[in-house]
């Protein structure tokens, strides 16, 4: 039910947050009423539509209340200890007499086998143990070599070198002559998949979870080692895992002949074990498929999509008639007025029952009523706190340690459950914009959060496959965190009861009580290390919820504020090193130039770094690495800076003049007809230069360069539309140039100047050549020809001065700043003196541009004290020859042109004597060049 | 699948002698509907085959007044192509090309691939400058050479495979996407025309 599913260009991606355990719970998921799903799918289909977006998170919290029911019911044994005797009785459900009985204190928990290992699904598995069967290096020899000794089934996945792909490399039974198989994986720009097989998932976990229950293209499901499989613990997988490809050589690599046999323990209520049957499949445990009759189910009512005929083919057998389930819905024996389907499988032991029902009033009038919520998990804290741990994900463990200093700082201190604080940067203009994309799964964390994420009830603490939790928890990742850390109080030692289900972890939500708890812990607690893992899982659970890509931004942001990691330092080092030392960039090009090449460098980094687990390789398909790496330095690097950039850059353009500059031009360039600025084709009126003017506003929230150019991207189209003006007739530059003057000098923003240069500085080198590179440097352009406007009509010559700047923008972004910066050569002129007695001697005059050489001779003439001015000249000393400059030439001109040659001169302008020129050359080849100042 | 390379091309010229005309011709015969459409015709793209490569031309229009020409440079850094266009029924515009030839020589990027493309080739009974010196002055620079006419498609195709043919093939040490691309050549900055 948590599945998500969107169609992309017709194939199926399967979002899942959890494989595995979806499966694991099929029944509960397979009970999620069509309501729901349905709500859901529409959700995502029409996800502009707020109204509809609301609608459906309204249907999930209630539907949540359903499913916790009948979770409840499937769990062999809870915690009922925690039963709250609250108000919430009404909603009791109609077993609930089991649960007095069962008290979790007095009642020995089932230790049975079943239970835990369901904790473990099939995905969480996978994450853990990535260093075992995930080898990207492997060749294909030693790829058989490892497989050689295990059993059909078990599967490693590596890099092709021949296909330049990864490939799943399948032990096969001997029977079928070769001893392995491999299957190449297609990535796709968003997902990825066996070739051959018209099932995509978003990562490679998913993948390979998927086919370890559907063969789907494969001779058979993969099999995940014994070891693995049977593990019972996170700790235990995690010990597995330290030893990466010598797992496959040594002891723990056991291969007992027989699978325990999925026993399940006794239920008090007489559960029939039939659901659990299913989880057999394949040997691993933990696993349960959903028959092609729920398969079928989920289709319409969305709760998964293995949609793949192949699949429901094959397995068509399973299907037993028990295991479809009825869709009727009849009301809730508690009384809870919502009709919904009857829970497809037998009942559960009704010890969470009473808890459950609470949860699901609440639910449902959650937004109604969030403050009597919090009450009324207050009084539930307590008895959480005997509640056993629930395990954490394993996928977030290696997390932890990043995770552990914020996660309890955040928990600890804040009596609100949902701090937001991650939220708020999100949620304005530049947040949301700086998000990709804006696939659905994006959009949906937004809305569901403002309708459900701040009820400080949300514990929900357990359901990773629960719509709602995803709702949460995107958006809101801290607050529940901090709900989810509530039910491990007591809980450090139990990782071993098999108390928790992945139901039972849904079902926390009923209890925990948000606010106050968390009150309760700081004060008295030091948070365990379950407590942070569980906060991990919880972040985890949110973003999984997310695209592979956002899950991978998201996760590299939180990498980022993690100073105990390398990458974490460097990031937060950086960032406080640039906001406290204003002065360490002699200009703004400097500045942002060194941003970028941070930027650059980190990604570079993050690459190749460990510190990325899982590796980015089996999350993001290769070809988007890239792409993922650069919108997480957005968000890491660039999102808090983004203030102190902005206003470096306008503390430089005041200071060198140019804001001002800028603003004086723009005025004389507003007064102008559109004529007078080459524009020859319609022009946007007063409306449309209001929307444009809206758009750049827009533009500058976001700290994003590449949402930024979208939006200049807008702009443009929209500019476009005007001139074309229905008239079917495609301009070219010839006349959209001088209409983006146009507009540019209409809007009247000096911000644009800053907002231009912040792009084309920290914009992935590698759009500069596409659209967005075109149209930045239009823009750039554009503003260059505004700036310049006055010294346009005064003289050709200020065109050229317009070139150097350009030329000078050039070079500084490719070459690494070894060039002087336009302030160099623009204004000043280095003239050294040469007396037949007293040597030489420099001085840097003021000259502007378009001052000619006869100019600077009087000016020499001044500075030098030279008596007979019309004796000297000045001389450009170049490339060992001397020239005499004539008198109606511009030195400023000549330095630049000289300044823009591909291969650096050596030059000197000389005001030496005419004639007599006793010491031919006077300056050494290599000297420094005197005239740059 | 053959592996993409992104071709920057440059589009220089007088205004008027139909730079974009020839680009909208190229880039919309056959369009391809795979193809998401560029928001203006200041900037087209067009995929064609070449060999065993597919080049994705992203071509940058320039605007042809004077006025502008101070922000060429910006256009056709990185390019590895440009396309000089001229009209045959003006000698001037034909002049404007030899100081664009001579402009990309000194400033542009090295090997840049020149195209020369005389248009408006349906108007040749009012032709000024003979398809001789246009072939004569190409053949000196080293440049291909093709008379257009991007009103009766003539030659449109050719202009541009000829191009392609001029790319020099992907090294095969070198990473696919970017080969083509010459970023951060310095000497392909610099920009500088006699005033």
């Amino acid at each position: 039910m948590e599945g998500l599913w969107w169609e992309i260009n017709g194939t199926v991606l399967l979002t899942e947050k959890d494989l595995g355990r979806t499966v694991v719970e099929s029944r509960a998921c397979s009970r999620v009423s069509q309501g729901e799903m349905s709500a859901w799918t529409m959700g995502a289909r029409s996800l502009d539509k707020r109204g509809s977006f609301f609608k459906l998170i309204d249907t999930i919290v209630s539907e949540l209340g359903e499913l916790k029911q009948e979770m409840v019911q499937t769990d062999v044994s809870l915690e009922n200890g925690l039963e709250p005797n609250e108000a919430h009785s009404m909603v009791r459900h109609k077993d609930d007499g089991f649960s007095e009985e069962k008290d979790v204190k007095t009642y020995p928990r089932d230790s049975g086998y079943d239970s835990l290992s369901n904790r473990l699904s099939i995905l969480d598995r996978l994450l853990h143990t990535h260093p075992i069967w995930l080898q990207l290096s492997l060749s294909e020899e030693e790829a058989a070599e490892v497989l050689q000794s295990q059993p059909p089934g078990i599967f490693l996945v590596r890099k092709s070198t021949k296909m330049q792909k990864k490939v799943l490399s399948l032990r096969l039974p001997c029977e079928l002559g070769a001893p392995l198989k491999e299957f190449a994986i297609k990535e796709s720009t968003y997902t990825f998949s066996l070739e051959g097989s018209g099932i995509s998932f978003a990562d490679l976990f998913r993948l390979i979870a998927f086919y370890c229950i559907s063969r789907d293209v494969l001779p058979f499901t993969l099999k995940l080692p014994y070891a693995i499989s049977t593990a019972k613990t996170e700790a235990r997988l995690e010990e597995l895992a330290q030893l990466g490809l010598n797992f496959w050589s040594s002891p723990a690599d056991n291969k007992p002949p027989n699978p325990p046999p999925p026993h399940r323990p006794l239920s008090s209520d007489g559960v029939c074990p039939a659901s659990r049957q299913l989880c057999l499949i394949n040997g691993v445990h933990s696993i349960k498929t959903r028959t092609p009759s729920e398969l079928e189910c989920s289709q319409t009512n969305g709760a998964l999509c293995f949609i793949n005929p192949l699949f429901l083919k094959v397995h068509s057998q399973d299907l037993g008639g028990g295991l479809k389930r009825p869709c009727t819905r009849t009301p809730n024996a508690n009384g809870t007025e919502r009709p919904r389907s009857p829970p497809p499988r037998p009942p559960p032991p009704a010890i969470n029952s009473v808890h459950t029902s609470p949860q699901l009033s609440r639910t449902e009038t959650q937004a109604s009523m969030p403050e009597t919520v919090n009450h009324n998990k207050h009084g539930n804290v307590a008895q959480l706190g005997t509640k056993p741990t629930p395990i954490p994900p394993p996928r977030l463990k290696k997390q932890a340690s990043f995770l552990e200093a914020e996660g309890s700082a955040k928990t600890l201190p804040g009596g609100r459950p949902y701090p937001g604080r991650e939220l708020q940067p999100e949620a304005p203009g530049p947040g949301t914009a700086g998000r990709p994309g804006g696939a659905p799964p994006a959009e949906a964390p937004g809305d569901c959060t403002r309708a459900a994420g701040p009820e400080p009830r949300a514990p929900w603490r357990g359901g990773r496959q629960r719509l709602s939790d995803m709702s949460i928890s995107t958006s809101s990742s801290d607050s529940l965190e901090f709900d989810r850390s509530m039910p491990l109080f007591g809980y450090e030692a139990d990782t071993n009861s098999s108390l928790e289900d992945c139901e039972e972890e849904s079902d926390q939500e009923t209890m925990a009580p948000p606010i106050k708890s968390k009150k309760k812990r700081n004060s008295s607690f030091v948070l365990p290390k379950l407590v942070k893992s569980q906060l991990r899982k919880m972040s985890g659970v949110f973003s999984s919820f997310l695209t592979p890509e956002k899950r991978m931004v998201r996760r590299i942001a939180e990498l980022s504020r993690d100073k105990c990691t390398y990458f974490g330092c460097l990031v937060q080092d950086y960032v406080s090193f640039l906001q406290e030392n204003k002065e360490c960039h002699v200009s703004s090009t400097d500045m942002l130039q060194t941003i970028r090449q941070f930027m650059t460098q980190v990604k570079n980094y993050l690459a190749q770094s460990s510190e990325l687990d899982p590796p980015i390789e089996s999350l993001i398909p290769e070809d988007q690495i890239d792409v993922v790496l650069e919108k997480a330095m957005h968000k890491c690097i660039l999102k808090p800076l983004k203030g102190h950039v902005e206003a470096m850059l306008r503390d430089f353009h005041m200071a060198d003049g140019s804001w001002k500059q800028l603003k004086e031009n723009l005025q004389l360039v507003r007064q102008r007809n559109p004529q007078e600025l080459g524009v020859f084709a319609p022009t946007p009126d007063i409306v449309d230069v209001e929307k444009i003017k809206v758009k750049f506003m827009t533009m500058q929230k976001m700290y994003s360069p590449e949402k930024k150019v979208m939006l200049l991207l807008r702009v443009c189209k929209l500019i476009y539309t005007v001139m074309e003006n229905n008239s079917g007739r495609m301009y070219g530059a010839d006349d959209f140039l001088p209409v983006l003057t146009y507009v540019i000098a209409q809007c009247d923003m000096l911000e644009l100047d800053t907002e231009i240069e912040y792009m084309m500085e920290l914009l992935d080198p590698s759009l500069l050549h596409g659209e967005g590179g075109y149209y930045l440097t239009s823009a750039y352009g554009a503003l260059s020809l505004i700036k310049n406007f006055q010294e346009e009509q005064a003289a050709r010559l200020l065109s050229s001065e317009t070139r150097d700047t350009l030329r000078q923008w050039h070079k500084r972004r490719t070459t690494n700043r070894t060039i002087p910066s336009v302030d160099d050569f623009q204004n000043y002129l280095r003239v050294a003196f040469q007396e037949v007695n007293s040597g030489c001697t420099g001085k840097t005059l003021l000259v502007r541009p378009y001052v000619t050489t006869e100019d600077v001779c009087q000016l020499c003439a001044e500075k030098f004290k030279v008596g007979d001015p019309e004796e000297y000249s000045l001389f450009l000393f170049v490339d060992e020859t001397w020239q005499q400059l004539a008198e109606d030439t511009y030195p400023q001109k000549i330095k630049a042109e000289l300044h823009s040659r591909p291969q650096p001169h050596i030059f000197h302008f000389v005001y030496k004597r005419v004639k007599n020129d006793p010491y031919g050359v006077i300056f050494q080849n290599g000297e420094e060049d005197l005239t740059t100042s | 699948m053959m592996a993409i390379r992104e071709l920057k091309v440059c589009l220089l010229g007088d205004t008027g002698v139909g730079k974009s005309s020839i680009v909208c011709r190229f880039v919309q015969d056959h369009f391809d509907h795979n193809i998401s459409p560029t928001i203006g015709a200041s900037f087209m793209t067009k995929t064609v085959p070449c060999g065993n490569e597919l080049h994705k031309f992203l071509i940058w229009d320039t605007a042809g007044q004077e006025r502008f020409h101070s922000l060429a440079p910006m256009y056709y850094r990185g390019s590895a192509a440009a396309v000089i266009v001229y009209d045959i029924t003006k000698q001037d515009s034909f002049h404007t090309l030899k100081k664009w030839v001579k402009e990309l020589k000194e400033h542009g990027p090295e090997n840049i691939v020149m195209a020369i493309a005389g248009n408006k080739c349906d108007l040749s009974d009012i032709r000024e400058v003979p398809l001789k010196d246009a072939k004569e002055y190409a053949e000196s620079i080293g440049a291909v050479v093709v008379e257009t006419s991007a009103k009766n498609a003539i030659n449109i195709e050719e202009l541009f495979q000829g191009i392609s043919r001029q790319i020099p093939p992907l090294d095969p040490h070198e990473n696919g996407n970017s080969g083509a691309i010459k970023l951060g050549k310095p000497a392909t900055q610099a920009s500088r025309r006699c005033c």
